[in-house]
């Protein structure tokens, strides 16, 4: 009903609009009979014209109405329009209107009587009617589609409009009972004439456009024609509509409950007899004739037809059609259309031959044994368990394929050996002569040059005497002149290989000559070699005869070349002449002329006269042959080159049947080199692609310098082979192997396969130098065999391996050879075979010009086959020009279509940062922008970083003063580098924890924890902690992050001491400010006073903190106890700006928290003015000072706790007596351990997030089922005490995972150091705990940023001399063990370093807990002990983890035998396999050297004064020598012995330097590098002071421990001079 | 000279008769291009559509070449993956399409196909999993005669990808 409702709309649109509208309407009606027109048109005027007359016709009236149900809607519209009573304006308005209203007249007529026509309508058959005429016309025009396709639209339409007709008709005949005024319709008739006739007609949009373009032409013409169309489309509609009538009526009759009287009449079924309907059928129906259709009747008259075939021409099978089918078809087509274009020449219709296979075929399939290629190949893989961390895409399979390379080995021959004797190089001499010689008498080439030449000369011979030869016409002078310059050659070639090969002969008789000679000098035989001249005798005449003839022969020959050259000069000689008398002529007749000139102009002579130079010179007729000199030359050379006629022929044999002298009765000399020889073994190691895959047996060396191997190597590879070396070793008696020398073995080509592979000889040869103390010559040694050491010779040791290598075969026949697209030099073993590589060389291959000049000299012969290949490889080489490049190029024509050049891409500085922002290289990793333009980018960028490229060999020893350290420093740099190399890929490994955070649902308890803290008390005067914010280090920079450090108090600072005031009193002037005016009216507050009850000031301490050069102090609070409790805010600055959590870990500053005693100086130059004013210095003396690395404070986030203030063991004016003091209440606590202390808390705010260490899982050589145990339980410890530190595995330096055990071992400390203190046992762990702590500590943190810890063996640690708190440990426990203590590794928390390391040993009845970076030890129960809590226990055999309620070391046991305090590793379900260790057996100790450290300890010196003379810029800076030397005597003695020497200490000073105030005290440090040096003597803050007067003293002492551990004391001091 | 920049995501997937899909990716240039920053290849999450039939991954792709020259202009190849409910992964798709050449941003859809296998190995993918995989993965994107691979179809996997041309013109290139 859509379209229905649609149409509505239109109509109120129609409304509205205004012609528009009308012409619309018009077009919509008018398609159905304007595709009919064409045939309809009679009829429907004509019935035009009945409606006109309006009869009341039986016939029609139904008709009529039935159009009108689908015209009714055109029509009520119109009235509609009409329906206000104006008379329509237009004629054709009104003229619609009357037409309408006849017709409604003419329906109401045609209702009334429909009810009675009813019955007889109903039987009729409607589609006959209906159907039989629109069926004709579509069998009529069967070509033409459209109209088929319309009349099937046009029937389902009607089906369409007569089912929803139906019922509006129906209702309306119902309605329509009750009597109507004729004429006027009911207002209900109206109404369904205006609603009930919308029928949909769904092409309507289809047509309409058509319809539109049809009548937009002649829209004109419509106009006038308007009045007609509408009936013409009503009339048109009779076919349709007609039955439908009838239909409604009988819908009628079911649907309602008529008497059924009323309607219906029993009739006869209408028959119509078989007969008529085939007439009708006959009328209507056309049916082809089955039978054969003449041939005439299908062609065009008077042409035979024609058959092709029979004409030659190939016409193809038709496709078999049966003939009666044929004939059905041809009669049609003739009917049909008449044109004859259907049928052929030969009258048959014309047909495509038969495209269907003779043979029936099927799509090939594809079998899986079918070879696929291999890249297609796919292959069944079950569903696997993801893994997570191949993550990498698309990883090719691994190629199968197996090959085998056979090497046979089958032995080695020196040509020159150290142990050779002078015998034995003459005979390796005179045996590679005799092979060379050899090798010519095979070739034989002056035999094959002579022939070639008497060849020549007979040519010749025939060319000129042309009677004797039938082809004159080919032998051209130019032929003759060719074979005659080809004679000159060849007879120089053979020329010069006789006189080699005479020369060969003679050297070689010249060697054994010598080598008799030697043989009898030394009177013994060391080689069997003999030589054997054998004579053969020569038929003298005819030797003769032939030798003449040859003289006479080349005689003539160069008579005829020198004739004919001689001819040539001859000519030149006359044309030369000729000119020259010519020229003379001239002159004659010029000087003639000028004489006759001279006469009349004597002032031009010298102008005219011409230059001496341009006369030429007479020539000098050429010299005629002679031909009795040329007979002389060619005598003398044949004399020099040719055996002389009637000689001998000497043929040399050589034999090795001489017998050698046994060993007693040669002397002593060449019996050691016997011996020594028959020490010596040979084996050679074969490598493949640089790698060793078997070696031979060793063999001893013969006595004649020949190892035997024979063996054969079956190599089975996997990839092409790219390098196959031989390597010769020597073993000499106990003495290690040498490596002599390498061969290489060229790869056979893939024709050449195992059993037909020739043995081959390759040399070698070694540049070794080698002297031997007996009779043998030695390598690369000069010795000579004159007595006189002249004539010298450096033979190098050589020798040749004779081997074959051959790919093998498989068991089906198949060689084992890798497929050739592994191999990229398939362009080149093609020519191998041919020729060329002898004649030019390799390196001439690849130039194509070169290879074809050899081509065309040689003469080859270009139809030969096995020159085919080069051949057409020079032609194309040559004739187009175009080279042939040496390579293969994956991407053809790119060269063409670059754009740059490589070189420029490669110079673009944008790109080049790019990528090394991308890579992360350190230099580069924080940049953040980058440039657009090239010219932006400044060179300098790159200049650090190249530099340090350039700079990763050199070592660098500015920054280090001595070179053991710069290559430490060095080596720690590759390590770290490496590390993090291999740590920056695993960082870009994600887990799922750090892509997404879960909250974790909460469960029961968490919500009823939180339920009972809602009601819970509120407690305001219980402050907690709340937990601050981390900040992820992205967005901060420069001032963002502050470092909060709170001083809170110190205990036990050192106090004045009051003999020190007495050494002052005597002083006038200088006197401490508050010893002298205790009473008078100073700044101090009175409590001053009442602090110190004897009057005197004990000491004004104050803190200062310096951070990355930023200082800030605390106010100064007094007494020894002092409590200051302010907090200090220093801001904190990172490396290159760089904030990221990667740069923040590498951070390498430390915090010095320096304590200071405030002193005042009364500075006042005279006593009256005292009165009146007050003049006062104020001077900081240093008293100790707390380091702590920033790392520390970053990874553990705050640090607070009490800690230990390091004091330098002598303070001048300084004391520890605490017997002074009597305080409160400590004393107990401290008379336990020694020294000042300090509480801090030191916190980063923002809080930092700490990056992670790396969760890598490194790979491991230990047990799996070992590590599958370290992870069970650690678990369970895990599960148990989250907190505490569990360690059961470690990283080593190489990255992998190493058992905890397997570091401790007892290890031997240096001997010098057990030695030191040979009765006292606690002593020497003292000194050993000192000399660990004299390592440099380095955190792992700082060298391996953002990378987890890792663990160093003890003798990489000493190596390094840098580690952290493990290695330390590790180190210290490993001496422990050595000295029979009972050691462990304690694994906990301390203060201030956080997770680490300490060494617990067990003593009598206590036990003592190390720290090994600082070298102090505590007990069991100090309080001040740095190590907070304990995790676990390590020893060298097991590990135990605390599984007590408490873990700090105060409160718990340490027996670990117990188990229900220490859960043990290994017990008795996993019993300790006994692991091996991977520290050395034993500790190698080597001296320092001594000169070397007083260099360092110089060195150290200079650098500090010229920095403390830096730090001073605006003052003049003195130094004091005296002093300086009195302090560098006193630095050993504390080194010595560091406590108990403070009194010795003052007293020598005071007597040394009883005129100066003085302020110092020595610095004690482990070292590494000067800079940590410097920082502690800047944090003194010594050279702060700025009086005038002041000298300076500075002294270093270095003293050395073993393996490079140095221990430096700085003694840095003021003075002021007392006046 | 010449740069390009390669900004855009791997939206996801339709059509896939599996749920619960991830896909690698990788993406293949000729030797004149160069990679400047970016990764060249990954993998997605694994993605199991509760409402409708596409897996969204919405996979950042972020790369920035420099190049001398138009040959071997990037391609992508993709993988989809399925993961079945043991946690095990089957391919459910290669698929393969040129990153395109003007500037500014595409949609893109690339329909994927997988190798069929013999009727064996269908059988047991149907009911165990897994199932025939290219030995080289170089065959997605090249190999003239891939005819003889029986393949049936998957989904289609929905790119949008930005591109930002730089310098092209200075070579005579116009985009």
């Amino acid at each position: 009903m859509k379209s229905k409702e649609e149409k509505v709309k239109i109509i109120t649109e129609e409304f509205v609009d205004g012609e528009d509208a009308e012409e619309e309407r018009q077009k919509k009606p008018s398609k159905f009979p304007r595709q009919k027109r064409k045939k309809q048109l009679p009829a429907a005027s004509h019935e035009e014209m009945v409606s006109e007359k309006s009869p009341v016709d039986d016939q029609q009236k139904p008709v009529q109405e039935g159009s009108d149900t689908r015209l009714l809607g055109m029509t009520s519209r119109r009235g509609a329009r009409s329906l206000p009573p104006i008379p329509s304006t237009s004629r054709t308005g009104f003229a619609e209107f009357s037409m309408r209203e006849r017709m409604r007249e003419k329906l109401q007529a045609a209702r009334s009587k429909a009810e009675s026509a009813l019955l007889q309508e109903i039987p009729t058959p409607r589609p006959r009617r209906f159907r039989s005429p629109t069926r004709k016309e579509s069998e009529t025009e069967f070509g033409t589609e459209l109209d088929r396709e319309v009349q099937r639209t046009q029937q389902e339409n009607d089906s369409q409009g007569y089912s929803r007709v139906k019922f509006h008709d129906s209702a309306r005949k119902i309605k329509s009972k009750p009597p109507v005024p004729p004429g006027f319709p009911s207002a209900e008739e109206a109404y369904n004439f205006f609603t009930f006739n919308f029928d949909p007609e769904p092409e309507e949009s289809e047509e309409k456009p058509k319809a539109k373009h049809r009548h937009g032409a002649n829209q004109e013409e419509k106009e006038g024609e308007e009045e007609e169309t509408p009936v013409q489309e009503g009339v048109s509609k009779i076919d349709e509509e007609e039955w439908l009538d009838g239909k409604d009526a009988e819908d009628l009759l079911l649907g309602l409950d008529h008497a059924a009287e009323d309607f219906v009449a029993v009739r006869p079924a209408d028959y119509e007899s078989v007969h008529v309907r085939l007439q009708k059928e006959k009328e209507l129906l056309f049916v082809p004739s089955r039978r054969t259709v003449p041939t005439y009747k299908k062609l065009p008259e008077n042409v035979q037809p024609r058959y092709l075939e029979d004409e030659g021409l190939y016409i193809g099978a038709r496709p078999e059609v049966p003939r009666t089918n044929q004939n059905i078809m041809e009669n049609r087509l003739l009917i049909q259309e008449p044109g004859r274009r259907w049928f052929g020449d030969d009258g048959r219709i014309l047909a495509l031959p038969n495209p269907i296979k003779p043979v029936p075929s099927r799509p090939p399939m594809l079998t899986q044994d079918q070879d696929i290629k291999a890249e297609l190949e796919t292959l069944y893989k079950k569903a696997v368990k993801y893994i997570h961390r191949s993550q990498h895409l698309i990883g090719s399979g691994d190629s199968p394929g197996n090959f085998q390379l056979d090497i046979d080995i089958s032995g080695l021959i020196f040509t020159h050996h150290p142990c050779f004797s002078r015998e034995h190089v003459l005979a390796a001499k005179l045996a590679q002569l005799y092979d060379q010689y050899l090798a010519r008498c095979q070739r034989n080439k002056a035999k094959f040059l002579t022939d070639k030449l008497h060849a020549l000369r007979n040519a010749v011979q025939m060319g000129l005497n042309p009677a004797k030869t039938p082809k004159t016409l080919e032998t051209t002078p130019k032929t003759i002149n060719e074979y005659k310059s080809e004679i000159r050659q060849t007879r120089k070639l053979r020329d010069a290989e006789q006189e080699k090969d005479r020369m060969l002969l003679k050297t070689i008789i010249k060697v054994w000559k010598e080598m008799k000679s030697l043989r009898e000098f030394q009177r013994f035989t060391n080689t069997p070699l003999k030589l054997v001249l054998r004579k053969e005798k020569v038929d003298q005449k005819a030797d003769e005869e032939a030798y003449e003839a040859e003289i006479q022969a080349e005689i003539s020959e160069l008579l005829e070349e020198d004739m004919e050259e001689y001819e040539q000069k001859m000519e030149a000689y006359r044309v030369t002449r000729q000119q020259w008398r010519a020229w003379k002529k001239a002159q004659r007749a010029r000087k003639k002329k000028k004489k006759q000139e001279v006469e009349e102009h004597p002032a031009d002579e010298e102008k005219e006269e011409p230059g001496p130079g341009e006369e030429p010179e007479k020539p000098v007729p050429p010299e005629p042959v002679d031909r009795a000199v040329i007979e002389q030359q060619v005598r003398e050379r044949a004399a020099q080159s040719r055996r002389r006629p009637g000689e001998p022929m000497l043929v040399p044999e050589l034999s090795l049947a001489g017998s050698v002298t046994p060993n007693d009765q040669c002397p002593r000399v060449e019996v050691l080199r016997r011996e020594d020889v028959k020490r010596r073994s040979l084996f050679l190691k074969v490598t493949f692609n640089n790698k060793e895959v078997s070696r031979t047996e060793s063999r001893p060396l013969g006595a004649d310098f020949r190892v035997h191997f024979g063996q054969i190597f079956n190599l089975q590879i996997f990839n092409w082979p790219e390098s196959l070396t031989l390597q010769v070793y020597e073993t000499a008696g106990n003495s290690g192997t040498t490596l002599l020398a390498e061969v290489f073995l060229p790869i056979p080509e893939t024709t050449v396969v195992s059993g037909r592979a020739p043995i081959e000889e390759v040399e070698f040869s070694s540049n070794q130098h080698v002297t031997l103390d007996h009779e043998g010559v030695g390598s690369g040694v000069p010795f000579s065999f004159e007595a006189d050491g002249s004539n010298q010779l450096i033979l190098m040791t050589s020798g040749k391996v004779s081997n074959s290598v051959a790919w093998a075969i498989g068991e089906n026949g198949i060689p084992l050879i890798p497929p050739l697209s592994q191999q990229n030099i398939g362009f080149r073993s093609a020519l191998k075979r041919a020729d060329a590589i002898s004649s030019i060389g390799t390196s001439g291959l690849t130039d194509m010009k070169k290879l074809a000049k050899w081509a065309a000299e040689s003469k080859l012969d270009p139809n030969d086959p096995s020159n085919g290949p080069l051949m057409q490889l020079i032609s194309v080489a040559t004739s187009g020009e175009s080279y042939i490049p040496d390579f293969f190029r994956l991407e053809q024509l790119q060269q063409e279509f670059n754009f740059v050049s490589d070189e420029e891409l490669n110079r673009s500085k944008r790109f080049r940062l790019l990528l090394l922002r991308s890579q992360e290289v350190p230099e580069f990793r924080h940049y953040k922008q980058i440039p657009l333009y090239d010219r932006e980018i400044m060179e300098k960028v790159f200049q650090d970083y190249e530099k340090r490229l350039r700079d990763r060999n050199v070592i660098e020893t500015k920054d280090h003063l001595d070179t053991h350290r710069a290559t430490v420093a060095k080596y720690l740099q590759e390590v770290r580098e490496s590390v993090i190399n291999r740590f920056l890929i695993a960082k870009h490994h994600f887990l799922l924890s750090d892509l997404i955070v879960e909250e974790e649902v909460p469960n029961i308890s968490i919500l009823g924890l939180s339920l009972f803290k809602l009601a819970e008390q509120k407690r305001p005067l219980r402050p907690r902690r709340k937990g601050r914010k981390k900040v992820t280090a992205q967005n901060l920079s420069d001032g963002d992050i502050k470092l909060l450090v709170n001083i809170v108090r110190a205990y036990d600072i050192p106090v004045r001491k009051p003999t020190a005031s007495k050494f002052h009193q005597t002083s006038r002037s200088s006197r401490t400010y508050s010893e002298k005016h205790v009473a008078s009216p100073t700044t101090h507050s009175p409590v001053h006073n009442a602090d110190y009850p004897l009057g005197q000031v004990l000491v004004r301490p104050f803190v200062e903190v310096s951070f990355q050069r930023t200082i800030c102090h605390t106010t100064t609070a007094e007494g020894p106890n002092p409590s200051w409790n302010e907090e200090l805010e220093l801001p904190f600055r990172a490396p290159n700006g760089d904030y990221s959590t990667t740069s923040l870990q590498s951070v390498k500053d430390d915090v010095f928290i320096n304590i200071f005693d405030e002193v005042l100086y009364d500075v006042l130059e005279d006593d009256r003015e005292r009165g009146s004013g007050i003049h006062t210095r104020i001077e900081r003396h240093w008293l100790g000072c707390v380091k702590i690395p920033f790392s520390t404070i970053y990874f553990q986030a705050k640090i607070d706790g009490t800690f230990k203030i390091s004091v330098p063991p002598v303070i001048l004016g300084y004391s520890k007596e605490r017997s002074m003091v009597t305080e409160r209440g400590f004393d107990s606590v401290r008379s336990l351990s020694e020294g000042s202390y300090i509480t801090l808390f030191i916190t980063l705010e923002p809080q930092l997030a700490p990056g992670e260490s790396v969760r890598e899982k490194f790979d491991s050589q230990e047990d799996e089922k070992l590590l599958q145990a370290t992870e069970k339980f650690q678990a369970e410890c895990a599960l148990r005490f989250p907190n505490r530190q569990c360690l059961t595995t470690v990283v080593d330096v190489s990255g992998k995972t190493v058992f905890v055990t397997r570091y401790l071992k007892p290890l031997n400390p240096p001997q010098e150091l057990l030695n030191a203190h040979p009765s006292g046992p606690q002593a020497t762990a003292e000194l050993v705990a000192r000399y660990v702590s004299l390592i440099p500590f380095l955190p792992d943190t700082v060298s391996f940023a953002g990378v987890c810890d890792l663990w160093s063996t003890s003798d990489q640690f000493l190596d390094l001399l840098a580690g952290d708190e493990e290695e330390h440990a590790v180190l210290l426990c490993n001496y422990f063990l050595s000295m029979g203590k009972k050691a462990w590794l304690v694994v906990g928390n301390a203060i201030p370093e956080g997770p680490t390391a300490y060494v617990l040993t067990r003593e009598q009845s206590h036990y003592l807990i190390w720290n090994p970076c600082s070298g102090h030890f505590y007990g069991q129960f100090d309080t001040f002990c740095p190590l907070k809590s304990v995790g676990c226990l390590i020893g060298p055999d097991n590990i135990w983890f605390n599984i007590q309620q408490y873990d700090s070391p105060l409160r718990i046991n340490f027996d670990v035998t117990k188990p229900k305090l220490w859960k043990s590793f290994f017990s008795r379900s996993l019993p300790y396999p006994g692991l091996s260790s991977v520290q050395p057996e034993e500790l190698i100790y080597q001296r320092t050297d001594k000169v070397a450290t007083a260099e360092l300890q110089d060195r150290i010196e200079k650098i500090l004064k010229e920095k403390i003379m830096d730090w001073r810029p605006r003052h003049l800076t003195r130094w004091n020598r005296y002093c300086t030397s009195t302090l560098r005597h006193l630095l050993p003695l504390l080194e010595r012995n560091q406590d108990d020497v403070e009194d010795d200490h003052r007293a020598e000073l005071l007597k040394q330097l009883g005129d100066y105030r003085f302020s110092g005290f020595p610095l004690h440090m482990p070292y590494s590098e000067v800079k940590p040096l410097i920082e502690a003597v800047y944090s003194t803050g010594v050279h702060n002071i700025d009086a005038p007067n002041v000298e300076f003293a500075l002294a270093v002492y270095v003293h050395p421990y073993p393996k490079n551990v140095l221990s430096v004391w700085i003694y840095v001091a003021s003075l002021i001079r007392n006046r | 000279m010449a740069e390009v920049h390669v900004i855009g995501q791997i939206m996801g997937a339709t059509g896939f008769s599996e749920s619960s899909l991830f896909c690698k990716w990788g993406i293949h240039t000729g030797a004149a291009w160069k990679l400047l920053s970016g990764v060249r290849e990954g993998q997605t999450q694994v993605d199991t559509p509760q409402i409708g039939d596409m897996a969204y991954w919405s996979h950042p792709i972020d790369l920035h070449f420099a190049t001398k020259g138009l040959q071997g202009w990037p391609r992508l190849h993709l993988q989809v993956w399925s993961q079945d409910s043991f946690g095990r992964c089957q391919l459910a798709g290669y698929g393969f399409c040129h990153v395109p050449s003007s500037p500014g941003t595409h949609q893109l859809d690339c329909p994927t196909w997988r190798p069929l296998g013999s009727w064996r190995e269908q059988l047991a993918r149907a009911f165990v999993g897994g199932g025939p995989q290219l030995l080289h993965g170089d065959a997605i994107y090249s190999g003239a005669d891939r005819y003889r691979l029986h393949t049936t179809s998957g989904g289609t996997v929905h790119l949008e990808l930005s591109l930002l041309l730089r310098h092209f013109d200075r070579y005579g290139v116009e985009c």
